[in-house]
């Protein structure tokens, strides 16, 4: 068993209790494949950097997992199969950090309230 | 756009968190206005972590917290 990170990113219109169906679906099938979900995150709404099947912006949702390759296989080839999923990423990695990730600790641009962004933006350059 | 002379790769110090492909804050300082990888001749990074640095930069780029090319809006 080896430790991975998945990233998936869910298109703009799906609304937020269906990004939590498809990230239950996806545990679901992780705990019957005897895997393991250590870790689980949504960074919300985010801007893309580029577009993606003509989106704009996804829903995030990240999840450290321990797996088997059967297991990979198997969520690869759901998330494949999903058309709401428009992106998705499994990377190996040695540990599972028990930190949440960085990019919590930066602003989401779609929190509702109004930060000003240039304020923190290249303060080293 | 461009890094003054400092002593030293910049990220060795102890401020600086790791190198992580989920954290766009950090990469972008050593990415172009364009969007490329800066080389570390300009940016002054190690070997080492220039190596890491490319990897994190192209995960984040698969992932789109980062461009493959920006053009400007």
């Amino acid at each position: 068993m080896a430790f991975y990170e998945s990233i998936i990113i869910i298109r703009q219109d799906v609304s937020s209790t269906e990004v939590d169906k498809i990230a239950n679906d996806l545990a679901q099938i992780i705990e019957s494949h005897e895997g393991k979900v250590i870790k689980t995150e949504y960074w919300g709404l985010r801007q893309l950097a580029y577009e993606i099947n003509n989106n704009k912006k996804g829903h995030y949702y990240f999840m450290g997992i321990e797996a088997t390759k059967p297991l990979l296989d198997e969520i690869d080839r759901k998330l494949k199969l999903s058309e709401s999923v428009i992106r998705s990423s499994l990377i190996r990695v040695d540990e599972i950090s028990k930190n949440p990730s960085p990019i919590l600790g930066t602003k989401n641009l779609d929190e509702g309230e109004t930060v000003d962004v240039t304020t923190n933006k290249k303060p080293a350059k | 756009m461009f890094f003054t002379k400092s002593k030293g790769c910049p990220l060795f110090s102890a401020s600086t968190p790791a190198i992580d492909y989920k954290n766009p804050t950090l990469l972008e300082k050593f990415i172009s206005d364009g969007g490329r990888m800066l080389p570390s001749r300009i940016t002054n990074v190690c070997a080492k972590h220039q190596r890491s640095l490319g990897k994190a930069i192209k995960h984040s780029r698969v992932i789109a917290l980062l461009p493959f090319v920006s053009l400007g809006r």
